[in-house]
């Protein structure tokens, strides 16, 4: 084994970016205690929420280019992964620079998302797609996480249309939990099955 | 409140005696903790396994106590209209329904709002936490046979045990703050007032004491705090004796807990735009329950690679970077402002 694989650094990056997440969230607490906004007209406190999306705004893209990394690390060869990335991450950089971070992120999240649901779809066909972690149902599970993730995020932009915005929340809370509870359970569930129907057909012979 | 009268002298009455059956309990197993550390054996083991298990006891007895209270409550705190106010209110309800979204539910006469209380509310919430981390602690013990180990799950237990009973005891003064809001609807008032005082009450009981969302949200992520405990006492013998068996159990009660705090956040969210409206994102609670949430999920990701060389301090570091994390977020709504404060 390759003492720094890609998988390794893709992981790296991704807790240098949650780390960042974190200490902003920790800053918005003291900055929203120091300012007084808990009582503040509501547009301050809009205000203030756009300040705080806009500064999450560049690590979250972040983050979805490194899911981005992720997501066609299964589909694709490594030699068309960069060329890939590249290719995201300069649209990702365009449309930021001519529309603003807020369409930057739209942009992003709506081809994670459609990237996401095609690697959910694979996952569930049973295609062998290179994952980190094996087994089919580790395989699904990983992808209805990340597909509720992305889906999450993108709902943002919804709140002003009220009934799709729910939809959508749903949708990603469903994809999120089901996602966990396989990932984490569904694998040692059927080894315990398998092994069961196992020693059952040992036990009719015997 | 002439019928609850009694019903809190018995509460406090009971909960008295159970509050100090608590204490002597988590003393005596305060006692146990050298014993074991010095000569881990059978006798102190089994010593304290037994007083986990009557703290695990008393702790569900007061659970019920705080039940039955509850339906005290339901029975005889109503919000009774007379007739004519009850159309009044129903017709500034049904003008409200046309202009917003979200509205309270239309006044009937027949059945009278009460109130449904969850059992984790103002102080009862440690209650239902700690009985949750007892109940997790006795299974992890007999799971895992590891001094250390089962030393930080007693050594958390008696901290929390006299958390609950010194400083956040729910039976000393039951429900203060809910109880201090229904006083003034007790008291004699003019038709007007009355209407003024049910109005400010129902949009209350409606979203938050009756609130569906009560019932899934609080208790899920209280069940998440539980777990983490037992996962800092994993985290904390995994870097002390650095065997597998202890990271293991770390691992199981981190999967666990991630699932209730996922899911608990994410029922949160539905609920404060029903009952804040869209204001509230970026709340400090919501800052600190996100950053929580993201410190959990880089433990989980940096799990993966457990194997490799540095990782299983950093894993072990992040795992208790995580309880922090969780003390942190929870002990917030104390010191920092916002929709969720002293909640």
């Amino acid at each position: 084994m390759k003492r720094y694989n890609s998988d390794f650094i893709l992981i790296l990056v991704t807790v240098v970016i949650m780390f960042f997440i974190s200490m902003l969230c920790i800053g918005g607490m003291f900055y929203f205690k120091w300012a007084e906004l808990q009582n503040v007209v509501p547009a301050i406190k809009i205000a203030y929420q756009e300040q705080m999306n806009g500064l999450l705004a560049p690590f979250l893209l972040a983050l979805l280019l490194t899911l981005g990394l992720c997501i066609p690390r299964r589909l694709f060869p490594q030699h068309r992964l960069y060329a890939f990335i590249i290719l995201l991450g300069l649209t990702g950089l365009g449309a930021a620079l001519v529309w603003g971070w807020r369409e930057a992120l739209l942009w992003m999240l709506i081809i994670s998302a459609a990237l996401q649901t095609v690697v959910l779809i694979l996952a569930v066909s049973g295609r062998r797609l290179k994952f980190l972690c094996e087994g089919y149902w580790n395989r699904v599970g990983s992808s209805s996480v990340h597909l509720g993730l992305v889906l999450f995020c993108l709902d943002f932009f919804l709140l002003d249309r009220w009934n799709v915005h729910l939809v959508i929340f749903w949708i990603s809370a469903v994809c999120i939990f089901i996602g966990t509870v396989i990932t984490f359970y569904a694998e040692d569930m059927m080894d315990k099955l398998r092994d069961r129907k196992e020693s059952q057909k040992f036990m009719d012979r015997c | 409140m002439p019928h609850l009268g009694s019903a809190i002298n018995t509460y406090q009455t009971t909960g008295s005696l159970l509050i100090c059956l608590l204490l002597v309990s988590a003393a005596a197993l305060a006692v146990c903790i050298p014993f074991q550390a010095k000569q881990p054996g059978k006798r102190p083991e089994r010593a304290a396994y037994f007083l986990m298990s009557v703290i695990s006891a008393l702790l569900a007895a007061g659970s019920i106590l705080v039940i039955w209270f509850h339906w005290e409550i339901y029975q005889h705190v109503v919000l009774r209209l007379p007739e004519n106010l009850a159309r009044e209110i129903n017709r500034w309800l049904a003008a409200a329904a046309n202009r917003s979204s979200y509205t309270l539910p239309l006044y009937d006469p027949a059945a009278p709002p009460r109130y449904i209380l969850p059992f984790w509310l103002e102080n009862e919430k440690y209650l239902f936490w700690f009985l949750a981390y007892a109940g997790m602690a006795l299974f992890a013990w007999r799971r895992l046979n590891e001094p250390i180990f089962r030393i930080l799950l007693q050594v958390l237990l008696v901290i929390q045990t006299a958390v609950l009973c010194l400083v956040c005891n729910p039976f000393q003064q039951p429900l203060p703050g809910f109880l201090q809001e229904i006083g003034p609807w007790f008291s004699p008032l003019a038709p007007m007032s009355r209407l003024g005082v049910f109005m400010q009450l129902y949009p209350r009981l409606t979203f938050y004491y009756n609130a569906h969302y009560m019932w899934t949200h609080p208790p899920l992520l209280f069940l998440a705090y539980a777990g983490l405990t037992v996962f800092f006492a994993g985290c904390v013998a995994m870097l002390w004796t650095g065997k597998r068996a202890c990271e293991t159990m770390a691992y199981a009660h981190a999967k666990v807990s991630y699932i209730f705090l996922t899911l608990g956040m994410l029922l949160g969210y539905p609920w404060a735009l029903q009952a804040w409206g869209p204001n509230w994102w970026w709340d400090p609670k919501v800052a600190s329950s996100l950053m929580m949430w993201i410190v959990f999920s880089t433990y989980l990701h940096a799990r993966l690679y457990l194997s490799r060389r540095w990782m299983w301090g950093f894993v072990g570091g992040l795992g208790i970077l995580c309880f922090c994390a969780m003390l942190f977020t929870f002990t917030a709504s104390f010191f920092f402002p916002g929709e969720h404060t002293g909640h």
